[in-house]
């Protein structure tokens, strides 16, 4: 028995030896697993590649990608990050962000990724400032979401129209040309595709579109810095609701009925829309029969495109934050972005890239990186208030766009605009936002 | 005698001592699962209660005690009073309607024939399909161009109607659809109470001269009375916390306008999970409670508390 139990032992001994043995030895190649979590499905391709190309100098690492529709997404933020369950790295807009950012959730950049950032010309200031809370830089720019006008050639050709619109009204009158009826009068073609219907914020953003051109925003700084007041409760503001109403009652080149946005265009069931850069890659793979050009957005009062900025982040979940911010950095260097944009169609926030031969043989990619010293970049603001503020907004925007007696009602349209700013204002008050 | 009586002692002890084994041994049995509902059910339900006092932050859902402010506010909320009278609008129609058509189907399946399985299981499919696939195909069937339903009214010369895209007519749609599914729930349970009615008393009935409808109106639906208490119960209390057809089908650009079917707990999921306002959702998840407790109370006090205890029926001698 005592024989026994002594090989037991001596057993024993040597299997830990053995397995502490195989641990020192392979201690250099430990194998690591990163996840990372997007709120666009369609990057799930970009991801893949580049951590198969990462895994060519860092064999040890994989790389899980988790991607969701983006609401979706944003709720699985929500009970996560709180919670300590986030992935290692998120990839995020500020606004969706911004209310783990003010909690103290998210870490800043590592000061190897902030000198990288900080580089002269390697991002525009306005992407590194929708990423700075009180002077930190929280996020490190992935791609940007820029609108432009998306217009199909073939309809265009067909209505003896030889160039994108450049105003507004230019556009309206388009649009009106550009829409279809059957025998009935019911719209087959919509002139222009406007975002009428849905939960969520996408109904604001879409009619920001139109409100800033037309001279308002949803909100804009107070006197005092930091506090905010609704910036639409104006004429710009009324004009914007009454192109629609028009739009869908007067003139009737869009309704509710049809089908809209991408897929409209893509089933040629709109003429026009506002989209941005990601849009370009979609076609591709759905409908590459179809004959499309892209131009900037028009102008009316003033000029101007939405630019939202996805950024990546590394979680305080991550147990090797080092280990995922060398894999954030592989994500954006030059040949993971310019693939991205020509895979993907996202436009890279990095200034310090050509892009010139992806232009060139994506024609449809130029409208996104035109310049002009008078077209501004406007876009989310990075408050936590921000979402409520959109979400809320464009719930009353469903409802006005389905209330026909707002047709040729100044009146109403007048009511309608401020009470969504007196609401907008109430809720900047609770978040302790508020500012004349 | 007294040694009897000590005996007795002794027997009643062991006895006791054997009731007291079993009985430890029964509550360490249950003790896993009791630990377990308390953590995932009762102790999240008393949580509620306290964080419907608070106002909340995203890290923080007991930030300040505000008392019975969140509450006060709710009924200050025009979006929130707008998601009761949706609530209660879809509730009552999806009860009603639920339960009638059930009665009606077990009504015509509860003679045994051939195909009767192939019935039942066809009604009961919905019941066991998730939700959210059920409800994007149903969001296909009422798309305005290409929807299945839209085609179908074609044939008789109706024109296109946007089924989710009005307010009125979205409400209605969401109601077919969340009969549709639960109907078929109900119906098995009628079937299985119907079935159990003994044949003697609707013989006797029928000897009695009572006709089809005299039988089915005075003795099924009497007997039937718990059950359609558990049905109508069960109904409201599924009808009250609707979300995931609303939230599918009003997602998307296609979507329904989110404040034409915009229910309870879908303003519940809003105000705690996108922005955040924990205690404030917490307040309307008290009040949503509170509202199925009295529904609750009132459906057991028109039907004469659990059901009608004179008449037993069933083999089993169950009421």
């Amino acid at each position: 028995m005592k024989i026994m139990r002594k090989m037991f032992l001596v057993a024993l001994v040597l299997l830990v030896a053995l397995q502490m043995g195989f641990a020192n030895g392979s201690s250099e190649a430990k194998a690591e697993t990163l996840t990372i979590w997007s709120g666009y499905p369609e990057m799930e391709k970009f991801y893949k590649q580049a951590a198969e190309r990462f895994k060519e100098t860092h064999p040890n690492v994989t790389v899980e990608i988790v991607s969701h529709p983006l609401r979706e997404f944003e709720q699985k933020l929500s009970a996560t990050i709180p919670s300590n369950t986030v992935a290692d790295i998120i990839e995020v807009s500020t606004y969706a962000n911004q209310k783990f950012i003010d909690a103290g959730l998210m870490p800043a950049l590592s000061d190897e990724v902030l000198k990288f950032a900080k580089a002269d010309g390697r991002y525009s200031s306005f992407a590194l400032n929708n990423n700075t809370t009180n002077g930190v830089i929280y996020g490190l720019p992935l791609f940007q979401g820029r609108t432009a006008l998306f217009y199909n050639t073939d309809m265009f050709a067909e209505a003896g129209l030889t160039r994108a619109p450049q105003t507004f009204d230019e556009m309206y009158q388009y649009a009106k040309v550009l829409a279809k009826y059957d025998e009935k009068g019911n719209l087959t073609r919509s002139g222009h595709s406007l975002r009428l219907s849905g939960q969520g914020s996408g109904v604001a953003e879409k009619f920001w579109f139109t409100l800033y051109p037309m001279g308002a925003t949803i909100i804009e700084e107070g006197k005092t810095p930091g506090t905010y007041h609704a910036a639409y409760n104006n004429d710009a503001g009324r004009k914007a609701l009454q192109y629609y109403i028009d739009a869908v009652y007067k003139d009737h080149w869009d309704d509710q009925l049809i089908k809209h946005d991408t897929e409209a265009f893509e089933l040629g069931q709109t003429a026009m829309f506002f989209r941005e850069s990601w849009v370009i890659g979609d076609i591709a793979a759905k409908a590459p029969g179809l004959n499309y050009e892209t131009a900037p957005v028009p102008k009316d009062a003033r000029w101007g495109r939405i630019t939202n900025v996805e950024n990546l982040y590394v979680t305080k979940a991550s147990k090797n934050p080092e280990l995922a911010w060398e894999f954030v950095l592989s994500l954006v260097d030059e040949d993971n972005q310019r693939w991205m944009f020509e895979n993907v169609g996202w436009l890279p926030c990095r200034n310090d890239i050509n892009i010139a031969d992806i232009i060139e043989r994506h024609p449809q990619f130029a409208a996104f990186v035109y310049t002009d010293p008078e077209y501004e970049e406007y876009g989310y603001i990075p408050i936590a208030a921000f979402d409520e503020v959109t979400t809320k907004l464009a719930e009353r925007l469903v409802t006005a766009f389905l209330d026909s007696s707002l047709n040729g009602n100044s009146a109403g349209i007048a009511k309608t605009v401020s009470d969504a700013a007196a609401e907008t204002n109430e809720i900047l008050k609770r978040y302790k936002l508020f500012g004349e | 005698m007294n040694r009897n009586n000590a005996n007795a002692i002794t027997l009643r002890r062991r006895m006791n001592e054997t009731e007291r084994k079993k009985r430890i041994f029964v509550y360490c049995s249950i003790l896993p699962v009791i630990a377990i509902f308390a953590f995932v059910r009762i102790i999240p339900i008393f949580k509620n209660f306290v964080y419907s006092l608070f106002e909340s932050t995203v890290v923080n859902p007991m930030q300040e005690f505000v008392g019975l402010k969140n509450f006060v506010d709710l009924f200050r909320d025009p979006l929130f009073l707008l998601s009761l009278r949706n609530t209660s609008i879809f509730a009552l129609f999806v009860t009603v309607f639920s339960v009638v058509l059930a009665v009606l189907l077990a009504a015509l399946l509860v003679n045994q024939s051939k195909l009767s399985p192939l019935y039942e299981t066809l009604y009961f499919l919905p019941v066991i399909t998730p939700m959210v696939p059920v409800a994007v195909v149903w969001k296909w069937i009422y798309d305005p161009t290409y929807g299945l339903l839209n085609y179908i009214l074609s044939w008789f010369g109706i024109q296109p109607i946007g089924w989710l895209v009005y307010p009125n007519t979205a409400m209605v749609a969401i109601i077919i659809m969340s009969v549709w599914k639960i109907v078929g729930y109900n119906m098995i349970i009628f079937l299985v109470g119907m079935r159990d009615i003994p044949e003697t008393y609707i013989e006797a009935a029928r000897i009695d001269g009572a006709s089809t409808n005299q039988v089915f109106w005075k003795v099924i639906i009497p007997l039937l009375k718990p059950i359609l208490l558990f049905v109508f119960v069960i109904s409201t209390i599924n009808s009250f916390n609707v979300f995931t057809q609303v939230f599918v089908m009003t997602s998307g650009a296609q979507g329904a306008p989110g404040n034409a079917v915009r229910t309870i707990v879908f303003d519940i999921y809003e105000n705690g999970f996108r922005y955040f306002r924990t205690g404030y959702a917490a307040a309307e998840a008290v009040v949503l409670f509170a509202i199925i407790l009295l529904l609750t109370f009132i459906q057991f006090g028109i039907s004469g508390g659990s059901g009608d205890k004179k008449i037993k029926i069933g083999k089993g001698g169950a009421n």
